[in-house]
């Protein structure tokens, strides 16, 4: 008997996306066959409108493929309602996005608690502990009663980061993490991510900038919807040494 | 995701727009403050006219001449005022079904002791009257037979009538005048405070025989007595035995005729009058309720369609982060219960607040009016108010539970 290899934790085959507007096909991905295993850093890099966000959101579970397979630590997620993906979201999957998107008004405890909300059967005093871990990993311990508007644009995707971070996700999603920000704070938030990555963390980054995608392990290029290279760290060391001695 | 949680959310919200809120909330206010504050009053109303009617007792019968009765006391504009005569009097003490007849005349002239004068009416009636009225003396005697059958010219005062005209000194013994008349007060009579809006505890009584001798009447202002037996049965031969005696027509269906020159009164009907106007009351309240309910109800659809399309983004977020459709559903939902529950909490205070300045107020005028509050009312008004908050915001609740995650998170 052979031993069996773990099932990667993201898996497609033959996706692809449309979008229809009064029966008008936009195609958006062709034929995106991916594998992205668990502890990955993954930069998925491409020019706006190539089709990297509506990628990230189908293996995000914000969106469904029109075709094709998307299998999720081995299991097929076709046919999952509604519901269903909105707990594979709460409990397996979360999101740091460009514009941050916190609540606004509202306590930087309370933004981090609040994916913990739709998390069942956490108490409040185990959720406050939860978020209060998950603030001083990024470094805002003396700003957890701040409200959100109260900080500073890099403060403010820190918090986003927690917030992401609370739930104990297998996947951490950034959709242009550094885009709203200036370089310095781009970089801090960037460092964040690489050592959350260290710790074992799979982290998705979406990005258009080749020095933010410079950080991951791995880089997928996407270009008007397909996957046109797919490099490791490894190759890419190869190549830019080849580079060099010519 | 918890209820608990769930109304935190809504109350952060509702609180977070403070002039919004109140705002919308304004329709149902005034809705569930006019219930509250209307049902109040009729029932404080309620209390003063069966306190009154209890006090008559349900069998006695009042009995005026003219087919509108009391409403239409001076002889100009009631031209039967003399419709009544003691014969009809003697006639109708020989009727089985009443007893207690007691006939009343007014005696009309300058009434006073000394210095102090009144306008206290003079009521001049046999003893039976007292029977009739469920009334005893405080002080002193009742008049009885042996006064009216000597026609002594002595007089029973209601209490607030002896304190005017005598303050804290007993009464008892002195001698009042009544239109050049003097009278020997001989009883005050206890307390029963207002009938339909006539203070009970301001007259002066006088035996019949004497009020006659003096007003030289051949005709009773008022006559009371009581049934014996069924009081329907009593009005109803009442009724047959005056028609036949003054000759008119009896109608052929109902209780009353234009053709009538004289009205007959039980508590009993009053009760039923009471019932009716309760009735038309209540139905009258809940149009207002229901108008008020739905206009603040839409009030408050069209705040929450509004805080669905302001908040569209943060459904995206909450439902990237994991809520699912029902968790949203809820959480606008409750929000719209919370407002329309504020709402009514609000307005039942504003209703309390308002009638207990009225029942301040009113009671200057009626000894009886006291502080009453319609507790089921209050509570039908509640539910009512959260009700709607439940029906005018599945709309909108809808809509935003039914928004696409990530389309709701690209909303500018």
């Amino acid at each position: 008997m052979t031993k069996k290899e773990p099932a990667p934790l993201i898996e497609t085959k033959n996706l692809f996306k449309s979008y229809f507007n009064e029966a008008v096909e936009t195609p958006v991905l062709f034929d995106i066959n991916l594998r992205i295993d668990a502890g990955e850093f993954v930069a998925i890099m491409g020019p706006s409108g190539s089709g990297k966000s509506t990628l990230m959101h189908i293996l995000g579970f914000l969106d469904v493929p029109t075709k094709g397979h998307y299998h999720f630590k081995g299991e097929s997620t076709e046919e999952k309602t509604e519901d269903e993906l909105a707990r594979i979201r709460s409990s397996s999957v979360s999101f740091v996005f460009q514009s941050f998107n916190l609540l606004p008004r509202t306590s930087v405890i309370d933004n981090v608690t609040l994916p913990l909300l739709y998390h069942s059967g956490t108490k409040p005093a185990e959720r406050r502990e939860k978020a209060m871990k998950a603030i001083k990993a990024v470094g805002l311990t003396d700003r957890a009663t701040y409200l959100s508007n109260q900080l500073s644009g890099g403060q403010q995707q820190r918090v986003a980061i927690a917030r992401a971070l609370v739930t104990e996700p297998g996947v951490i999603f950034a959709d242009e993490p550094t885009g709203n920000l200036d370089s310095a704070s781009g970089k801090h938030v960037m460092e964040i991510l690489q050592s959350l990555h260290e710790e074992g963390h799979t982290i998705i980054l979406v990005t258009h900038e080749k020095t933010t995608a410079e950080h991951a392990a791995r880089i997928i290029r996407i270009m008007d919807g397909h996957v046109v290279a797919d490099d490791r760290t490894f190759t890419r060391r190869i190549a830019s040494q080849v580079k060099e001695l010519k | 995701m918890q209820i608990r949680d769930t109304v935190t959310i809504a109350l952060k919200a509702v609180t977070g727009n403070r002039a919004r809120s109140l705002l919308t909330m304004l329709g149902i206010i005034i809705g569930v403050g006019a219930v509250v504050l209307m049902t109040s009053v009729g029932e404080s109303m309620q209390s003063v006219i069966l306190g009154q009617i209890s006090a008559l007792g349900p069998k006695t019968i009042a009995l005026w001449p003219g087919k509108n009765g009391p409403e239409q006391g001076a002889a100009t504009l009631n031209p039967d005022f003399d419709s009544i005569t003691l014969n009809d009097v003697d006639a109708l003490k020989k009727l089985s079904t009443i007893t207690n007849v007691a006939p009343i005349i007014f005696v009309e002239g300058k009434t006073g002791y000394g210095e102090e004068q009144t306008d206290t009416r003079v009521v001049g009636t046999t003893p039976e009257y007292y029977l009739n009225q469920i009334v005893n003396a405080a002080e002193g005697r009742l008049h009885d037979e042996q006064d009216e059958l000597q026609g002594r010219y002595v007089a029973v005062l209601g209490p607030d009538t002896a304190r005017d005209l005598f303050f804290n000194a007993s009464p008892l013994g002195k001698r009042i005048e009544i239109g050049n008349q003097k009278y020997t007060v001989i009883g005050v009579l206890e307390p029963v405070g207002s009938q339909f809006f006539q203070n009970m505890d301001e007259r002066i009584i006088i035996p019949f025989e004497t009020a006659h001798t003096i007003a030289q009447r051949s005709y009773a202002n008022m006559v009371t007595a009581m049934a014996t037996g069924d009081t329907a049965d009593a009005v109803d031969d009442i009724q047959f035995l005056l028609r036949r005696r003054h000759k008119i027509i009896p109608p052929a269906t109902g209780i009353a005729t234009d053709n009538d020159d004289f009205l007959v009164r039980s508590a009993e009907q009053a009760q039923e009058i009471l019932g009716t106007v309760s009735t038309s009351l209540t139905a009258f309240i809940t149009m207002i309720a229901t108008i008020s309910l739905v206009v603040g109800g839409i009030g408050i659809m069209n705040i929450m369609l509004v805080a669905v399309t302001e908040r569209t983004r943060e459904i995206g977020l909450r439902k990237a982060l994991g809520a699912r459709r029902k968790d949203i559903l809820l959480q606008f939902l409750i929000e719209a219960v919370v407002l329309t529950m504020l709402g009514g909490l609000i307005g039942l205070l504003l209703g309390l607040s308002l009638n207990a300045i009225i029942v301040g107020i009113a009671r200057k005028f009626l000894d009886r009016y006291i502080f009453a509050i319609n507790f089921v009312a209050m509570i039908a008004a509640l539910l009512m108010a959260a009700g709607t908050g439940l029906v005018f915001g599945i709309y909108p609740a809808r809509k935003a539970a039914e928004l696409s995650p990530m389309e709701a998170l690209r909303y500018e």
